[in-house]
């Protein structure tokens, strides 16, 4: 009887050691973000992107008919994704949103796996930037991203599922028929030490 | 000879049919398809579905008929689908993409701004 326990005992040990030795895997990236929902009712213009595995590879499939060398990129980017889903909202006039709005998905991105990557916040001019990685065990490939971009009078919420070259997610932009925004605010440079910016 | 040999004989004896009694039968017998082929069109088609095999022939080309439409309509739904999420799929790589430069700037400004310690 004695010797039956211990075993047990030891094998219990050994499966919380295997489970909780694994931080990562089976870590779900894919973030609820139902509850920004009720900003459509005040947004000007609403951008909800919700592509699961199935729908990528749809889309995948007819991005191979496209000819252009902008497409054979994003199918390159996509081919090993599991999911893409963004919630964007601009509204015509500041103070439509409030930071409680994003406390839902920012108590998700608290959870296991998930870490900051970039965190950049302008009080001057009102704006907060966050990048989130969710990692898979040594982190050596990335399972997740989570970008969280908010300003005076827009709202986006990012989340990518699955392995993705952020280097190649960067250089996108300016491509697939769509001009470059400009992030250039302004050809005047800002006094030093100016303003409250931290970056982490 | 008797009487009723007589008798036998002239009621058994070859008669040569009358006049024209040739051509009335094949008149008679030539008349008879005839009055199908004088009916309507749906008598004859009916006339033809009686048979067992045309029909499920008939139905045969129906059924394959609702197959290949479900087909061309089911094809036409995919690709309606497919051409929709591609179109989304791009717009969120570039909001995605757009937002990503973004961060990357404003760290670049205030490394630009931070003393290098």
């Amino acid at each position: 009887m004695r010797i039956s326990l211990r075993r047990t005992t030891m094998l219990m040990g050994f499966l919380i050691l295997v489970w909780g030795g694994v931080p990562a895997y089976g870590q779900d990236a894919h973030l609820q973000l139902n509850n920004l929902e009720k900003l459509s009712k005040k947004a000007a213009e609403v951008v909800d992107v919700q592509l699961d595995g199935s729908m990528l590879k749809m889309a995948s499939k007819f991005l191979s008919e496209d000819e252009d060398a902008d497409a054979a990129e994003v199918k390159e980017l996509v081919k090993d994704l599991k999911g893409v889903y963004v919630k964007s909202f601009e509204f015509d006039k500041e103070g439509e949103y409030s930071e409680d709005d994003l406390d839902s998905v920012r108590a998700q991105l608290k959870g296991p796996g998930w870490s900051r990557m970039v965190s950049v916040v302008s009080k001057r001019e009102h704006e907060n930037t966050e990048v989130y990685m969710m990692a898979m065990g040594s982190g050596a490939s990335i399972q997740g991203l989570a970008i969280i971009a908010a300003e005076p009078k827009e709202l986006t919420v990012v989340n990518i599922l699955g392995p993705i070259d952020l280097d190649k997610l960067s250089a996108l932009e300016g491509h697939m028929g769509v001009p470059k925004l400009g992030l250039d605010k302004g050809g005047t440079p800002r006094k030093p030490g100016g303003g409250q910016n931290e970056k982490k | 000879m008797r009487p009723l040999d007589d008798e036998l004989r002239s009621a058994l004896k070859r008669k040569e049919p009358p006049a024209g009694f040739a051509g009335r039968v094949m008149a008679r017998l030539a008349g008879q398809p005839g009055r199908v082929r004088q009916g309507s069109w749906a008598q004859a088609i009916r006339s033809l579905f009686r048979m067992p095999k045309l029909r499920w022939v008939a139905v045969g080309a129906v059924v394959c008929l609702l197959l290949v439409v479900g087909a061309v309509r089911y094809q036409r739904r995919e690709r309606a689908q497919g051409e929709m999420a591609k179109e989304q799929l791009k717009q969120a790589l570039h909001i995605a993409s757009s937002k990503l430069n973004l961060a990357k700037k404003r760290v670049q400004e205030v490394d630009r701004r931070s003393p290098e310690s």
